[in-house]
């Protein structure tokens, strides 16, 4: 977690890690997934949120948070 | 409400934008084949599906009919049944005018029960049962004869029904290209197809009338096909000469390829692949150059692939997805290389059913087979997918619904779509009586 606070997202959608010079390319959720990591929050609670704020369904939210947060171990952000 | 998009983030990696434009953005979309929608032939005739084009068979074919027409009076397609011996589409070949060319007795067979006659199929292959053999000479079958026992069989079954029979040997030869495929019929730069036309006149029971060669599959010089036809031409000359045979055909095989993409090949089809003018005139040159005779010689070509290739469709649907541990977005897909046995040479045009939103990833396509193999496509740069989606492979039309294997799921079925964008169902799914069919169960168990 500690990686993914370093991490600086600007207003194109291109978050840059400072001490390994590493960028990513974002979309808006992927987004307001990591900013609801940086406030703490668990994994069900995003998804809750998620699957509320777009009206779908809870178990597919599951399985694409699931894959999005794994893709964030695979990178050393979280 | 707002609309929802798969999250994704991908690492930016400089090294991936060329002049070609982003790879985190291109995505290749077809959403119908012939006018029919890719997810009403999913929903009526079930998935994974293998799609044939009525359309794009018969104008490929007159292309290149028309490409060795135009420069040659006497040319002859023979329909070779291994690409594709599904029988709708051996009958449309038959119908735009083509004789059979097969090389198993199963294959002649089934030309046989389309109709065709035994005087128009071309019967190749390096194993001919004698039994077959005998009947595809009495039916007046063109015999091409690929080793000295088949000459032993022939002679036999000249005898046997006191006749003589007509026949050819398959030659091979160095056109120059690698690897040389010398492992059909006689070689012809060491002598021995001389030497077995030589011995077939000796015995003075076959009647040599013909000359075949196949050099090699796929090939992408043309010009290894002019090397190929001054050799027969030569050859020809030669043996008339020397044992008064009148060769009044001979047949190039097949090996024209198609728009396909090799594997280790960068430049894509359109740059490397020949043209059907730059084959037909390799052939009828060489041809009209060393022709010594007053009668042109009759042109066989058993052309599979450069014709049905680009006919052919494989509809698969994403039955599920998983991140891999290397960072991947893995695809789990109905149909693996279980249907796709010619994965192992191309790379296929990957195909999506609409315009997905968001960014490319790194991802990898999976087959539904329980083995690590199972491998459509390592690495490809694909959007977030859904559950559902379903993608179009192609090429795929030569080789692969004839050697896909009933493993582990059911084979699938196969409809053609005519030239009205009709939908035919011309081969059904398979099912466990497909299966169990002819297996018996020992009474002890």
């Amino acid at each position: 977690m500690q990686e993914l606070l370093k991490l600086v997202i600007d207003e194109n959608d291109i978050a840059f890690h400072p001490s390994t010079g590493n960028s990513y390319q974002l979309n808006d959720i992927a987004k307001e997934i990591i900013n609801f990591l940086k406030e703490g929050k668990d994994k069900d609670t995003i998804i809750e949120e998620i699957a509320r704020e777009y009206g779908k369904d809870r178990k597919e939210v599951y399985i694409d948070v699931s894959d999005f947060l794994n893709k964030l171990k695979i990178y050393g952000l979280i | 409400m707002k609309k929802y998009e798969k999250p994704t983030i991908n690492r930016v990696d400089f090294t991936m934008a060329s002049k070609y434009g982003s790879p985190l953005k291109t995505q290749k979309i077809r959403n119908s084949i012939d006018g029919v929608d890719v997810h009403k032939l999913t929903e009526n005739y079930g998935s994974p599906l293998f799609v044939f084009s009525q359309k794009a068979i018969e104008e490929k074919y007159k292309k290149l009919y028309e490409a060795f027409s135009s420069r040659y009076p006497n040319v002859k397609f023979g329909w070779s049944y291994k690409t594709n011996y599904l029988n709708a589409i051996c009958k449309i070949f038959h119908n735009l005018g083509s004789i059979a060319e097969v090389v198993s007795e199963f294959e002649y067979q089934k030309a046989r029960a389309l109709g065709v006659e035994g005087k128009d199929i071309i019967f190749n292959g390096p194993y001919k049962p004698k039994e077959h053999l005998k009947t595809a000479v009495k039916e007046k079958a063109k015999i091409h004869i690929d080793h000295l026992f088949e000459i032993n069989d022939l002679e036999e079954i000249a005898d046997e029904l006191d006749i003589k029979i007509p026949v050819a040997i398959r030659v091979n030869m160095d056109t120059g290209i690698y690897p040389q495929w010398s492992r059909f019929g006689f070689n012809f730069e060491n002598g021995e197809a001389y030497e077995a036309v030589k011995r077939i006149h000796k015995e003075g029971k076959l009647v040599l009338t013909g000359l075949h060669t196949h050099i090699g599959t796929f090939m992408l010089d043309a010009n290894a096909y002019r090397e190929a036809t001054l050799k027969l031409m030569d050859l020809k000359n030669q043996i008339e000469e020397d044992f008064g045979y009148e060769i009044e055909y001979i047949d190039l095989g097949g090996g024209f390829a198609s728009k396909n993409r090799l594997k280790g090949i960068y430049q894509p089809p359109e740059v490397i692949v020949p043209t059907a003018d730059d084959y037909a005139n390799a052939i009828t040159n060489a041809i009209y150059e060393k022709n010594k005779s007053d009668k042109l010689p009759l042109l066989y070509l058993e052309t599979g692939r450069h014709l049905i290739d680009e006919a052919g469709y494989l509809l698969t649907t994403v039955v599920g997805y998983k991140r891999f541990p290397d960072g991947r977005k893995g695809y789990i897909l109905d149909a693996g290389v279980n249907l796709l046995y010619t994965s192992t040479w191309y790379n296929f045009n990957i195909e999506l059913d609409k315009h997905y939103e968001g960014l490319n990833e790194p991802s990898m396509l999976n087959g539904p087979l329980c083995m690590n193999i199972d491998v459509i496509e390592e690495n490809i740069m694909l959007p977030s997918l859904e559950r559902g989606s379903v993608l179009t492979i192609s090429p795929v039309g030569a080789y692969n619904y004839t050697q896909a294997m009933q493993f582990i799921r059911y084979k699938p079925a196969a409809v053609l779509i005519d030239k009205n964008s009709n939908v035919h169902i011309i081969k059904e799914e398979d099912d466990l009586q497909t299966v169990n069919f002819k297996e018996r169960m020992p009474k002890e168990l």
